[in-house]
Formats: C-alpha cells, structure tokens, sequence
C-alpha cells in the first residue's frame, strides 16, 4: 500500500523504487490465466509453445509483466493518483506540470529480467495533491 | 492481412458485473499483497468507497467475454502471426465491486509499416471506452495489435 505522496516530493528526474518479482513459475502462468482469462496455449502448455519455436517452452503473459509493472507503480503512487498507464511490450520522472488544476507527473518504468534484458517499457501519469 | 477497410468500425459492447472475488484472483495471480484491493475496511481508511480493482483489471472482461479474439478474427488478422505490442489505460473514476461495465471496442488506425528488415507488418490499434451503470465514463484502453506478414 502506497503512502500518500505529494506533488512537492517529486522532481524532474526522481526515480521510482524498483520492485524485484519472481522468479516465475509455471503455476505461476496457470493461475494468471485463469485469472485474466487468457486462456492461449502458448502460456500453458509446455508442448504447443515448442510447436511454435518457443524453445524452452511456455512463456508469460505480456499482461502479467504489465500486472507487475502496475503493482511496481501502486506501491510507490496510490491507485487512486493514477491517471494513465502504458507499456510496449526500459524508472524516472521525465514531466512535471500543473495543468487543468491537476498536479501532474509523467513517470517511465522497465521491466527487465535477471540478465538485464528488458522485457516491458512504459510510462504512467498521476495527478498528485500537495501540500498547502 | 488486416482488412484496412475495417477503420472506424465499433464492435458490440461486453456488458460485464465486476466481482469482488475476479479482483481478488487478479491480484493473486501478480502477486500483489496490497489489502486495498481485497480489504473493504483497508481501502476505505485510504480514500476508496470500497476495494479498487488493480490498474490492469480492465483486461479482465475482455479476455472472458472472448471479445478480443472476436475482433482479431473479424479483422482477418492471422491469429499465429500477431503480437501484442503496446497496451495503454487511461483512468477517470475508479470501478469497485458490484458495478456493471459497459465496454465497446473500435477500431481507430491500421497502418502498414515496414521494419528495419524490409518486413511489412500492420499495426492494428484497438481502442475501448469503459462506462459504467450510472453511464459515467470510467477508463479507456487501447491496445495496439501488430501482425507480420
């Protein structure tokens, strides 16, 4: 649970706390696709994602990356601050404005596995209370 | 080949009744143990009416009401060759428990572009507008789908 974070704590060029998850098991796949409701094989069965040149078999869901990006953003920013959230399927504050009455920060995140290789990029934007 | 003719064409909405437990298997799955999202009494002392759904919830009733896929196949889009590329969220009232989400995908752009090695691909970007029982808009998404040739 994030704790409330205030427009004045922010500048250009903070960066976000990272998030370490996994590592990721193949229950793991199971349960998010009985959860999400993507049920594609090429996340479940070991023998389908072979058949279609995935070597080492299974691999996870792009929108669980994305899940873990967003658990990586509410635990910093409160889900109700949240404005808008996008990934492509490399963390820091590029924007900082007061627009429209609304305190805004444009934040980049990544997701990259243990070798470094990234797997997710994106960015979010809040709208953030102050201080005053 | 996506059938570029199909730009600006709205499919039949997915009604869905968003429940407590589907938001709770969601966070499960992520493994994320923040209470807001299963702990009515957590997420009313931060500022929620109730428990929020997480910020990727808004896949949820597109993959189980099989829409997604519906739209791929009437777009012609060969199911082995596509990748989902790039997904955003906009987020305008948050959705809790018991509230019934009407959401209508369109399509908003096909466009061919060639890669660094002379592939062709489409680029096929889907995008839905989320409303709720009261008619409020809640959220909306956009997924961009692309497909190699």
């Amino acid at each position: 649970m994030a704790n409330q974070i205030y427009f004045e704590d922010i500048k250009v060029g903070t960066e976000m706390p990272k998030l370490v998850k996994g590592p990721l098991i193949k229950l793991q796949h199971v349960i998010y696709a009985g959860a999400s409701g993507d049920f594609n094989p090429l996340h479940v069965d070991d023998d389908f994602a072979k058949a279609v040149g995935m070597k080492d078999g299974v691999i996870a869901h792009g929108m669980l990356i994305m899940g873990f990006v967003g658990q990586a953003i509410t635990s910093w920013i409160p889900k109700k601050d949240l404005k808008r959230f996008g990934v492509r399927f490399a963390g820091k504050v590029t924007d900082k404005k007061t627009q429209g009455g609304l305190n805004l920060i444009t934040c980049e995140v990544t997701a990259v596995d243990e070798t470094g290789d990234v797997k997710v990029t994106g960015s979010f934007d809040a709208a953030l209370p102050t201080k005053g | 080949m996506a059938d570029h003719s199909k730009v600006g064409k709205e499919y039949s909405a997915v009604r869905w009744e968003v429940e407590r437990g589907k938001i709770r298997e969601l966070v499960r799955a992520i493994g994320d143990p923040d209470p807001v999202y299963v702990d009515r009494n957590a997420a009313m002392k931060e500022g929620y009416k109730d428990c929020p759904v997480s910020p990727t919830f808004l896949t949820v009733p597109m993959m189980w009401s099989s829409s997604m896929p519906g739209v791929i196949t009437d777009l012609a889009i060969n199911f082995m060759m596509v990748l989902h590329g790039e997904e955003e969220y906009e987020y305008y009232q948050e959705i809790y428990p018991g509230d019934v989400i009407t959401a209508t995908p369109k399509v908003a752009a096909i466009e061919e572009k060639t890669n660094k090695s002379g592939k062709k691909m489409d680029m096929v970007t889907i995008e839905l507008l989320y409303v709720n029982q009261r008619g409020e808009k809640v959220a909306k998404a956009r997924s961009l789908l692309v497909e190699r040739k």
